[in-house]
């Protein structure tokens, strides 16, 4: 059914991700809606899965308080990607800096992985054009099993 | 450098009529793109319609979900649906990313429906932001709810311990 309305309220995500060397992944996230405006970059130490730095900007926001959130964003300096992940950036980060810079983060390291994923899958497909692509999921899960804990491809 | 994935995710919140409230997200990158649609009705914030749509799936990984987007009818905007959500488009027949997805998208409708009171808390109490170091408070915040306004919505248990701004006031 097409809508004759106006939007009332949205919100754009969105992230890009780059692969720097063999040892480093970058990503950059930037959030905008009516309350909000908020962006990220996390770089990550591949080889060991670790965040390795994080520059979390709140850019706009609603209240007098809300940049208190800002000392918190380098508790996640260390963490690793694993299943554990996102319920340790939604507590900490969240909880005690501010939910919606958190759930920006969330989608950065999601983006990560699936970057990963899509990375791998297009270099086998440039030697394979045929290749089954459900036995490469397959085997890349049983090969990266932090990431695979981490992916939620489905 | 240049980027090698991009992902994009945009939720609208729009009332269709007073109290009927529809809510879009598209998700979209190199390996998935979906589109979830719901309607949902006053007083009880419950779903009334709702589409769950993938349009691309590279590992063909997310089944068919008509027949689960028809068990979302009534479930409501509000505490526990996370748990309801999960339940019901989670797990191992259905698609635990669609279940986050939609989540995000009844989440939305909450923060569309707290705009206004926002709005009206930064008009009433609003003030000019304190600095908190460097390169922190820009042109785009002229006005920010300000502390006794911030006190009295820490009242609401919803908000208590929420975040930064709602923390160590007592």
């Amino acid at each position: 059914m097409k809508s004759s309305s106006m939007p009332q309220y949205s919100r754009l995500k969105t992230c890009g991700v780059q692969k720097q060397g063999p040892d480093y992944r970058v990503v950059s996230g930037v959030l905008e809606d009516e309350l909000y405006a908020m962006q990220c970059e996390i770089r990550v130490y591949w080889p060991e899965l670790t965040i390795e730095s994080i520059k979390a900007r709140m850019k706009r926001f609603t209240t007098d308080r809300c940049l208190l959130a800002e000392k918190f964003f380098s508790n996640c300096l260390g963490w690793s990607i694993d299943s554990e992940l996102d319920g340790k950036i939604k507590k900490d980060l969240g909880r005690n800096g501010c939910r919606h810079m958190a759930a920006l983060i969330v989608d950065c390291m999601h983006s990560l992985v699936r970057a990963e994923l899509a990375r791998r899958l297009k270099e086998s497909m440039a030697g394979n054009p045929s290749l089954d692509k459900k036995e490469f999921l397959a085997d890349f899960l049983r090969n990266n099993p932090n990431l695979g804990g981490y992916l939620k491809i489905r | 450098m240049i980027l090698d994935f991009q992902s994009h995710n945009l939720t609208v919140v729009e009332e269709l009529e007073p109290g009927l409230w529809r809510i879009t997200l598209r998700a979209d990158d190199n390996l998935f793109s979906a589109k979830i649609m719901i309607d949902v009705k006053a007083p009880a914030l419950d779903i009334r319609t709702a589409t769950l749509e993938v349009t691309r799936d590279v590992f063909g990984q997310i089944p068919d979900l008509a027949d689960v987007a028809k068990k979302l009818i009534g479930v409501r905007v509000g505490p526990g649906m996370t748990k309801i959500v999960r339940e019901i488009v989670g797990g191992a027949s259905g698609s635990d990313r669609i279940a986050e997805l939609l989540l995000e998208a009844m989440e939305m409708l909450v923060n569309a429906i707290t705009v206004p009171e926002l709005r009206k808390a930064t008009e009433l109490g609003g003030t000019r932001p304190e600095v908190f170091g460097d390169e922190s408070v820009t042109e785009l915040n002229d006005r920010v709810i300000g502390l006794e306004m911030i006190k009295k919505l820490a009242a609401n248990p919803r908000l208590k311990d929420s975040c930064a701004a709602f923390r160590g006031l007592d």
